[in-house]
């Protein structure tokens, strides 16, 4: 059984048709990277499966669950309460953290498991402590986040989406609001994870980064998924124009952060 | 901190002290630009009010007129604020009060004319209530006029006994701003009585429907016309033509046309006496006065308090339901709070006071109480600054960023969690300094709960500069108001600073 499947998503805004048949199964323990120029519909369809936005029709399941379905035409979420118990399956992190300012970082990874999640609070703070240790963050428990690098602040944020115990883990372009010394650090605990086997689905514009920690790549375009496969596949031997010159272009300015991949473990 | 708060109110009191040393007899005479400019309360018929065609008439204004159209002055008539009266003859915007002005009890404040009407106060009830005569008004609430003969007769020093133990019979005597309010007050049933002069409550009861007058008097008065003390020099002008009018039968024409011939006492033989003031009487020492200001300005202060906290408490959680209807995904619900926002901020909050005081009894015909008036206080303030806090709230709200709410919700956190969890505290950080400044405009605004009579610090204020002749209490208040508002800035202050943890 897979992690998410998503059949034949479509979503519009106004005229504009932004996804226009979008399918994807995520396996257990798989790493997905999705790469395409801005406008593709990339943050769309993460927003679609996050049920941040709803989908026109589709239908998308977690762990064998229907979330949203659609039969004669007609796209029909599930029941209030079982969207409540689908939405516990996944996380998502955001480009722009979105970290709560006035709580310091370990209320950020405890509340929700306290208060959403009802688990008792000596237990959450045990393990939120454990994930900041990993992050590297453990000296900055009782900072707020504006104390924060960026670099720091999106993994409080990863920590936070941890701390809810997720069976995967979305990250719409985790490094785009970051400088570049500050993206390696970040992209380290993406690697981490992955050599983890955390079932993880990343939007992303680092092509090396994809290439190493992926077991596939999604390159999307117009609201289509153009070309899919292993990274080698993808982002080596793209078999559209339109890949090839999105990779190329892309690889162009990436190259001077190649090496960003192998970042210190420790925090400044 | 402390030292500002000393300068400022020592300026303060300087200022005062200043404008009380002004320098008396000024506008001694008319003739100097041949104007004669009469002060008189333009609420108080028929000795000087406004008819419906907007003119000031009266009969003292009629007496006025004539004694400049003798003398060959142009007559000024200069409506003021009773309660500022002494303050517009110190400065000699006004040349005298001449307005059914009371000589008993002021007799050494002013250099008087001989007394032209004989007045007695009375008490007016409503037709067919069970007052019948004084006994009956135990345990009832009666309205005077702020400062008036109908007051001074019933609380002053020189009342007479039975005058004072009737008062003390009274459950509550209240003080409102004009005859007006009074008559609005009795016909609601918020007051029992109404105590006033005998020729306006002849008016007002002509002029009125429903309402009688007691055949006992409480007392007795004598009218004159005021002028500032020492200006004998125009007080003899004008009391010399006002006696020839008296001998050659003008007077008495004037009192038939105002229905005042009952209570005229000006005729053929009247001859002018001594002066009745005493002026070796000694003033009470300043630190004296000011200690009195102080002390019932402070009577005041409670009831401000009052309406500050009580006001505080209920429209700040009110403004948030009132953001939340206006934010509505209901259309319907979103509308009509907007009407009541616009509303609200569109017109004056004394309007929306007298609407909530006289409002049930005029739409609905529900019997008021004196006991609604601090209610409709809290009600009116509630409901107005309610609206302002809730376009506060909703900015507040709006800009919190769109991804906290995403946050939240990909976290799970339930509709009212994200709210009080995650939202509430950002948008309470966002709004603090327009809630501070809305807090100040309170303070200030407390003030305006004397449109419906209810006796508060700025009321009293007034009610002693009216008494004592001076404008310190006005000066007073201003410095209870600034230390009040400092203290408010203060206590924001910190509360943002404590707010500063996060960004």
């Amino acid at each position: 059984m897979s992690l998410l499947e998503a059949r034949n998503i479509k979503k519009s805004f106004g005229d504009t048709n932004i996804l226009k048949d979008i399918s994807l199964d995520v396996e257990q323990n798989e790493v997905v990277s999705i790469l395409g120029p801005s406008g593709s519909g990339k943050t769309t369809f993460l927003r679609c499966l996050t049920m941040l936005e709803t989908v026109d029709s589709g239908s998308i399941s977690y762990c064998g669950e229907k979330a949203v379905s659609t039969e004669g035409g007609k796209c029909v979420y599930a029941p209030k309460n079982d969207l409540k118990r689908i939405k516990g399956y996944y996380g998502l992190v955001f480009q722009n953290f979105n970290l709560f300012p006035h709580y310091t970082v370990l209320k950020n990874l405890t509340d929700a498991p306290v208060t959403v999640q009802k688990r008792p609070e000596e237990e959450v703070t045990a393990e939120a402590r454990e994930l900041l240790r990993k992050i590297g963050l453990s000296e900055r428990e009782d900072r707020y986040p504006h104390q924060l690098s960026g670099g720091q602040q999106q993994r409080a944020a990863i920590a936070r989406a941890l701390a809810m115990k997720p069976r995967i883990l979305f990250f719409d372009e985790p490094t785009s609001a970051l400088d570049p010394e500050l993206t390696a650090e970040v992209l380290g605990l993406l690697k981490e994870l992955a050599e983890e086997k955390m079932t993880m689905v990343v939007v992303t514009h680092e092509i090396a980064f994809a290439r190493e920690i992926s077991n596939r790549v999604i390159f999307m375009d117009g609201g289509y998924i153009v070309e899919q496969g292993t990274p080698s596949d993808v982002i080596d031997n793209p078999s559209t124009d339109r890949a090839r010159a999105f990779l190329k272009k892309l690889q162009a300015q990436a190259e001077p952060g190649r090496q960003s991949l192998h970042p210190p473990v420790d925090d400044n | 901190m402390k030292k500002i708060y000393m300068i400022a109110v020592s300026v303060l009191l300087s200022i005062a002290a200043a404008v009380t040393a002004l320098p008396a007899g000024a506008g001694a005479s008319p003739a100097d630009n041949g104007t004669f400019t009469v002060g008189f309360d333009a609420e108080f018929p028929p000795y000087g009010y406004k008819d419906d065609s907007g003119e000031y008439v009266g009969f003292d204004l009629d007496l006025a007129q004539e004694v400049c159209n003798r003398r060959g002055w142009v007559l000024a008539k200069q409506p003021i604020d009773w309660n500022s009266k002494d303050m517009e003859l110190k400065t000699g915007s006004i040349d005298c009060i001449w307005n059914g002005f009371t000589i008993n009890g002021r007799e050494n404040d002013y250099t008087w004319s001989i007394p032209y009407v004989d007045n007695s106060q009375v008490v007016v009830v409503k037709a067919g209530s069970d007052i019948d005569e004084l006994e009956d008004l135990k345990g009832k609430v009666v309205a005077v006029q702020a400062d008036s003969s109908a007051l001074a007769a019933l609380t002053s020093e020189d009342a007479e006994e039975d005058d004072l133990a009737l008062a003390a019979s009274f459950a509550d005597l209240q003080q409102v701003g004009d005859y007006n309010s009074a008559f609005l007050n009795l016909d609601s049933g918020a007051v029992d009585a109404i105590c006033l002069d005998i020729g306006v409550a002849s008016y007002e009861i002509e002029s009125r429907k429903g309402f009688v007058m007691l055949d006992e008097s409480i007392s007795t008065e004598q009218y004159g016309i005021g002028f500032l003390k020492g200006n004998t020099e125009l007080r003899d002008q004008v009391q010399e033509t006002l006696l020839e009018m008296a001998a050659d039968g003008t007077f008495m024409e004037t009192a038939e046309k105002w229905g005042l011939s009952s209570s005229v006492c000006l005729d053929k033989d009247t001859v002018i006496q001594d002066d009745t003031s005493d002026p070796s009487k000694e003033e009470e020492p300043l630190w004296e006065k000011l200690l009195y200001i102080v002390k019932s300005l402070s009577e005041g202060l409670l009831s401000s308090l009052a309406i500050f906290f009580l006001t505080l408490l209920i429209s700040m959680p009110l403004g948030l339901v009132v953001a939340a209807g206006r934010m509505s995904k209901s259309k319907l619900l979103s509308a009509i709070v907007s009407i009541y926002i616009s509303v609200v901020r569109g017109t004056p909050l004394m309007l929306q006071l007298l609407v909530v005081f006289f409002g049930p009894y005029y739409l609905f015909g529900v019997r008021t109480t004196s006991a609604y008036r601090f209610i409709a206080v809290i009600i009116g303030f509630s409901l107005n600054y309610a609206a302002y806090f809730a376009e506060i709230y909703r900015s507040g709200i709006q800009a919190v960023p769109r991804g906290q709410y995403e946050a939240a919700e990909i976290l799970g956190y339930s509709a009212p969690q994200r709210f009080f969890r995650i939202i509430f505290p950002q948008m309470v950080k966002n709004t603090l300094p327009s809630i501070t400044n809305e807090v100040i405009t309170l303070v200030k605004d407390t003030s305006l709960a004397f449109a419906v009579s209810y006796t508060e610090m700025f009321t009293i204020a007034k009610q002693v500069a009216a008494a004592e002749a001076t404008i310190i209490p006005l000066f007073t208040a201003g410095v209870f108001y600034y230390i009040f508002n400092a203290l408010v800035a203060l206590a924001m202050n910190k509360i943002e600073h404590r707010m500063s943890y996060f960004r």
